[in-house]
């Protein structure tokens, strides 16, 4: 079987940068995860655009938007994916998106798609108790079907969550949703800590992070073994007014300054 | 047939419903689930309620045998019942107390709710007032504009509207926001929502709740008609207000079930809201159900004159009673319920929402001439005064002052 790059990320100050297919157009989009995949992250998020993000904040369905506002379709996202896949290296490419995409694809020709491509899939709004068939084609597959924890999940539930978790651990450092505010180190260290006593694979925070001092406070003042950035790489887009020659420049500062 | 025993202990009506949320919401969804179990069975729970339907609502509403409306249509006798009485005008409110209580109950501090043609929003903000909770609304801010009256109603009973500019600006849009808010704020938060839509609990909570319009209908029109009615027919949106009426029928093979559609501009324009006529299965706003989607599942835009049936969704429980044909459910053109809204104004001194509308009109065209000796219960869940504006315009008569 083929390998899996989630299997093989380091031990620590794992990055993982998200980004939404075909934001802000497709072919604008490919030169974004370019830029991206040229700095060598640990892992690459793909959101999936759905028009009804409920889990998202107003940045990332600002995104969505966009990139359905041309029509984008799901073939041309996993079109894109497997396209970039070339340049891939060791870098994991995980999908983000919600159920109903993948379920009016249809969850084996999806599979097809994304075979020996992608490494892992978080499909937002698919909690444990639903995930049974989706899992099992998945991992047949070798494709890991990424655990969302939060801070409301308690310790019974996330031991029967984490039993056999694969990949990584997301872990939504705020109780909030993607692109909002405060980070409670206190809060995620102690939640971290208690995520670890229970799975081996690395836990990433995610939600809420905006800047090289977080990554570094992160780091420093927690447990976890990485971060999740994804809000604040499409904000630049908007904080400079939609230039996008400016954005991809912006952008490349930004991820080097948030590698440390 | 099997006596009616849905949903599953994981919220399943057949394949439909369930809770498809982020892992933030889960287990708040399974307490709610918990204390709504508990509540149940709760005797000074059901005591409160019972006596704020009565004292406070004004249940039990009448059933009213409209003679004239049944003399027009020259075929069944139909009975209205009359849940537009009920206090805020509209059935909401019975599911909003039900809510509120076990609210209180579970030690939230705040309330936040959906609102698309604004009933379920004055419906909350009334028992907000009532019970001293801080409540927040959550409108698309298309439907701020058409339902000025019912914002003016919300705002003085002290709710904080909060505009939704996202997507279509309705009532999808107001839901999805009113999600990301419990997300943010899932410590302190219950959300109202105000349909049989939504994740499980909800479409068994509301449905529950609403059921007290079946159960007193039952009741009134044995009295009455010293038999069970021939036909039920209800307009269906989110699907409250028909679940409510149809819940303690459905075991009742010998009567016949109607659900009433908002088709927008026609069934099959793009400009619709009959979900379960143009729509397919899918996942949206947390339960699995017939949704209006393209083919890469993209959920679509909705259309309906009235905002209370503007909605691309329709809750589980109508997916379920769909596909077995309990239920038999039909879609009603803008132009046909706005004909409806006259006709019933004109003939029974009633003037009822848009979203009864549907239902009035669909007995109008479908029992003309039809099913003499039979009885029809139409459930008129709502009243006009809020419409009377969008009527007006639509009509083309100049309502401004």
């Amino acid at each position: 079987m083929q390998m899996n790059n989630l299997d093989s990320l380091p031990k620590k100050k794992i990055l993982s940068l998200f980004m939404t297919c075909g934001f802000p157009t497709l072919n604008n989009s490919k030169k974004i995860f370019n830029e991206m995949l040229s700095h060598k992250p640990d892992i690459i998020e793909f959101g999936l655009p759905f028009s009804d993000p409920m889990a998202d904040g107003p940045i990332i369905q600002e995104a969505n938007k966009l990139a359905l506002r041309s029509k984008l379709s799901t073939q041309q996202s996993l079109d894109l994916i497997k396209y970039l896949s070339k340049s891939k290296n060791n870098t994991s490419f995980v999908i983000m998106c919600y159920l109903n995409t993948v379920r009016k694809f249809g969850l084996n020709k999806f599979i097809k798609n994304i075979k020996s491509i992608v490494d892992g899939i978080i499909i937002v709004d698919l909690p444990f108790e639903e995930e049974g068939a989706i899992k099992k084609s998945l991992s047949k597959n070798n494709i890991h079907l990424i655990k969302l924890i939060s801070p409301m999940t308690d310790k019974k539930r996330s031991q029967k969550l984490l039993k056999n978790s694969k990949g990584f651990i997301y872990y939504i450092s705020a109780t909030g949703i993607t692109g909002s505010n405060k980070l409670d180190y206190k809060e995620i260290n102690k939640n971290v800590k208690s995520i670890k006593k229970m799975s081996s694979v690395p836990v990433l925070v995610g939600f809420g992070i905006k800047s090289k001092k977080d990554v570094i406070d992160i780091s420093k003042k927690t447990n976890a073994d990485g971060v999740i950035i994804g809000s604040a790489l499409i904000q630049k887009y908007f904080d400079i007014k939609m230039d996008f020659n400016k954005y991809l420049k912006s952008l490349k500062k930004f991820i080097q300054e948030v590698k440390i | 047939m099997k006596t009616y025993k849905q949903p599953s202990t994981v919220g399943r009506f057949g394949e439909f419903g369930g809770m498809y949320v982020s892992e933030t919401l889960m287990p708040l969804l399974l307490n709610l689930d918990k204390s709504y179990k508990k509540i149940q069975k709760d005797k000074k729970f059901k005591k409160e309620l019972d006596d704020l339907f009565k004292n406070y609502v004004g249940r039990p509403s009448s059933l009213h045998y409209a003679k004239n409306l049944s003399k027009y249509i020259n075929g069944p006798k139909v009975y209205f019942k009359r849940d537009e009485l009920n206090h805020t005008g509209a059935h909401k409110i019975n599911n909003c107390l039900g809510q509120i209580l076990l609210a209180k109950k579970m030690g939230k501090t705040r309330i936040i709710a959906e609102t698309g043609a604004g009933q379920h929003g004055v419906a909350t903000a009334t028992v907000c007032a009532l019970f001293g909770l801080p409540c927040y609304i959550y409108m698309g801010s298309k439907d701020i504009e058409r339902q000025k009256p019912n914002v003016f109603r919300m705002k003085l009973l002290g709710a904080t509207i909060i505009p939704v500019e996202s997507g279509s600006k309705s009532l999808k849009d107001a839901m999805n926001e009113a999600l990301r808010d419990w997300i943010k704020n899932v410590r302190d938060t219950f959300y109202i929502i105000g349909s049989t839509a939504g994740p499980h609990p909800y479409p068994k909570m509301v449905r529950d709740f609403q059921s007290v319009i079946g159960k007193e209908a039952r009741e009134q029109i044995l009295k009455v008609e010293k038999k069970l009615p021939d036909y039920l027919i209800a307009c269906v949106g989110g699907g409250s207000n028909a679940m409510g009426l149809f819940y303690p029928f459905l075991n009742d093979k010998k009567v016949k079930i109607i659900g009433v559609e908002a088709a927008g501009r026609g069934a099959k324009t793009e400009e619709t809201a009959a979900t379960m006529t143009s729509g397919t299965p899918g996942i949206l706003h947390g339960s699995y159900s017939y949704v209006l989607q393209d083919n890469d599942g993209q959920i679509k835009e909705a259309h309906s004159i009235s905002a209370g049936l503007d909605y691309p969704g329709v809750g589980p429980e109508h997916s379920y009673l769909k596909d077995i044909k309990r239920v038999k459910y039909f879609g009603i053109t803008d132009k046909e319920a706005l004909e409806a809204f006259q006709t019933c104004s004109k003939l029974e001194g009633i003037i009822p929402a848009l979203e009864p509308s549907h239902a009035l009109a669909y007995l109008m065209k479908a029992f003309k001439n039809k099913h003499k000796n039979k009885v029809v219960i139409l459930n008129l869940c709502g009243r006009g005064d809020k419409d009377l504006f969008t009527a007006a315009k639509a009509i083309g008569f100049d309502a401004d002052e």
